[in-house]
């Protein structure tokens, strides 16, 4: 079906009153990897924080449609229940709520009464396994006094335990370690050869390529200045990784 | 004809009220004493502003008739040859010096606690004797349930190295309940106290609590204190640390909502060096509710190595409810660690787009995380029960 996928068309999106995203165009097809590259202030996250229905993000033109429903017309928690996720770079503290409730209320919402409390724990337990946390994570606060990686590895968990359409990861690489890295990956590709999530779409945006090694994209795209400026196959990611964004941004220029 | 206010708390009928509660445990002088303290002394508490409408130093207390047996007060719990649990009439027997000394003594002037002590006659009195400790706690309960004003009271004495845990509830069967309770627990050396007190008057209610606790060398006390009922609710929490190695930790949850009032001060004096004390509080309102809150913690000259920190987190769940907050420390010696952090605010945005984005609605979200805001403060409290209650309370007044 051509509807099929996570299509942003013609974006804009604004912040405040300032464009930040000038047109963007951008299929992810359901099982499929999109790296989202690009420097700092380029407008990745912004439109990590659009697609997920942030009020301080105002989509002024264009459209966003999530296997043909019309994303933009939705809550953000009816987006999530529509099937997609945000990995947070900096996701907040929620004081007083145990990671456990959090989980099984975010779990219910998105799949109402699939899986009996029993199932459901054990589910956490074996996702916890590969995420390397200890089940005492469980009874801790959201985030709360959490370390950088320590927050990292439970957006990691919620993906893994609300397996969504389309995830769209932003820059959950940054701040790890390798080891957490690695975990990240193998949560990532455990999702990914499960029947819940081998159809989940990722758009991964990152800074570095070093998380596309355990990531590895079927398309990367570049974005500065709130637009595309270039997109290609994975080989794009090293010859960033080789000679940073100057010569994309110089080849933009040539062609401007 | 001069006529005479025949019923109502006015200082003319100060000698006639004091000699209706007369007994073997106060004189009518002593009680007259005390009734005039109230009447003359004012609360120390703000006046009524913008937000807050009530004065407590003007209060109508025209229908408010003080009577001996204007409600119940029971206990029940563990029983240990080392214990004594009863009312205060048999205490007044056994132990009345002791019963007289904890009531007299006070941590810190409060009006309404001059108010409860002129009328201090129903009452629970705990004792354990030296090494007693226990597990289960003592449950009292003081329900008003007459036509008059209601003045209740709780004593609790732990002789060396006792540890009980108390918990206290207030309330009222009827309408209109007009309260003034007290609390006064003297702890001796190494003794420890885990102590829970469950404000849960109808919403028509006037309810004004004072306590004071004198942990002694060694000793530890835990209070936790809940206001969640009453249509004016004005407690005051003493603590005075007076021997070296008291601890305290006083909790307060505040959560007032529709039109309810809720004026709380806690007051932890390091009278001696080597003193720690925690005091936390969370309060919150809905609706029109009002809450106000002074903390003070005082370190006076010489008290050195003491160690006292306050923290106060407010959340205003509406746009016409009101909260203000005041901490205070008053510091007179110059080694000791002292701090106080307060925050006030609406339910933070950020933690709700985060919680939506993970497909919870708006109102589950906003219900878990006004929930989680006392929840830090609820999981210190010692009984599964109590912490289940106040969860499905608060619950329930998140909506």
């Amino acid at each position: 079906m051509s509807d099929l996928g996570l299509r942003i068309t013609d974006l804009h999106v604004a912040v405040e009153g300032n464009p930040i995203l000038n047109g963007i165009d951008l299929v992810v097809e359901p099982g499929r990897v999109h790296a989202l590259m690009g420097p700092n202030g380029s407008g990745k996250s912004t439109l990590a924080f659009a697609l997920a229905g942030h009020p301080r993000y105002t989509v002024t033109r264009g459209s966003a449609t999530l296997d043909g429903e019309d994303l933009l017309a939705l809550t953000p928690d009816k987006r999530a229940r529509a099937g997609l996720f945000l990995s947070f770079q900096y996701p907040a503290a929620i004081p007083g709520v145990k990671v456990a409730n959090f989980l099984h209320a975010a779990r219910q919402a998105v799949h109402p009464g699939d899986l009996p409390p029993a199932a459901f724990r054990k589910m956490l337990m074996e996702k916890m396994e590969i995420l390397e946390m200890d089940p005492a994570f469980l009874g801790r606060y959201v985030n709360d006094g959490f370390s950088g990686g320590e927050k990292k590895r439970l957006e990691m968990l919620q993906l893994a335990v609300l397996a969504p359409r389309y995830a769209i990861l932003d820059e959950t690489d940054s701040g790890l370690d390798i080891d957490a890295l690695r975990a990240v990956g193998a949560a990532i590709a455990a999702l990914r050869a499960s029947n819940e999530g081998k159809n989940t779409g990722f758009l991964v945006i990152t800074h570095y390529p070093r998380i596309l090694q355990y990531v590895v994209p079927d398309a990367v795209h570049v974005m500065i200045d709130g637009r595309l400026a270039t997109s290609g196959g994975a080989e794009l990611a090293h010859r960033i990784e080789r000679e940073g964004y100057d010569t994309i941004r110089e080849e933009l220029a040539a062609r401007a | 004809m001069l006529e005479v206010a025949s019923s109502g708390l006015s200082p003319e009928r100060s000698t006639e009220l004091a000699a209706r509660f007369a007994d073997t445990l106060f004189s009518a002088e002593r009680r007259a004493a005390w009734l005039e303290r109230f009447f003359t002394t004012p609360s120390g508490r703000a006046k009524p502003d913008r937000y807050w409408k009530i004065d407590l130093d003007a209060l109508d207390l025209r229908a408010v008739e003080p009577v001996p047996d204007a409600g119940t007060s029971s206990v029940s719990g563990p029983r240990h040859d080392g214990v004594i649990a009863c009312s205060f009439e048999d205490a007044v027997r056994m132990h009345g010096d002791l019963l007289r000394r904890a009531i007299e003594r006070d941590a810190a002037f409060d009006r309404f606690g001059a108010l409860a002590r002129a009328f201090a006659r129903t009452g629970i009195f705990i004792h354990a004797a030296a090494g007693v400790e226990l597990d289960e706690p003592f449950v009292v309960a003081h329900t008003a349930t007459g036509r008059g004003a209601f003045f209740p009271a709780t004593v609790i004495v732990l002789e060396a190295g006792a540890r009980i845990s108390v918990i206290e509830r207030l309330a009222a069967s009827q309408d209109g309940a007009f309260v003034c309770a007290l609390g006064s627990s003297l702890l001796g050396e190494g003794a420890s106290l885990e102590s829970v007190a469950l404000q849960e008057l109808p919403a028509d209610a006037r309810c004004f609590v004072s306590r004071a606790a004198f942990p002694g060398r060694s000793a530890r006390l835990h209070v936790s204190e809940a206001h969640l009922g009453a249509g004016l609710a004005v407690a005051t929490t003493a603590v005075a640390l007076e021997e070296p190695g008291a601890h305290a930790e006083v909790d307060l949850l505040l959560f007032p909502h529709r039109s309810q009032h809720v004026d709380a001060v806690t007051r932890i004096d390091h009278r001696c060096g080597e003193t720690t004390s925690r005091t936390q509080v969370r309060s919150a309102a809905a609706g029109e509710a009002r809450a106000r809150y002074v903390g003070t913690i005082a370190i006076v000259p010489g008290a050195q190595r003491s160690d006292a920190g306050l923290r106060d987190d407010a959340l205003v769940l509406s746009p016409r409810a009101h909260i203000e907050s005041v901490p205070a420390l008053e510091i007179g010696a110059n080694d000791v660690r002292a701090y106080h952090g307060a925050a006030i605010g609406a339910l933070d945005e950020e933690m709700l787009f985060y919680a939506t984005s993970r497909g919870i609605p708006r109102d589950d979200a906003e219900r878990m995380i006004a929930l989680g805001f006392f929840e830090p403060l609820i999981e210190r409290i010692a009984f599964d029960e109590i912490r289940d209650e106040l969860r499905r309370a608060v619950a329930e007044r998140v909506g």
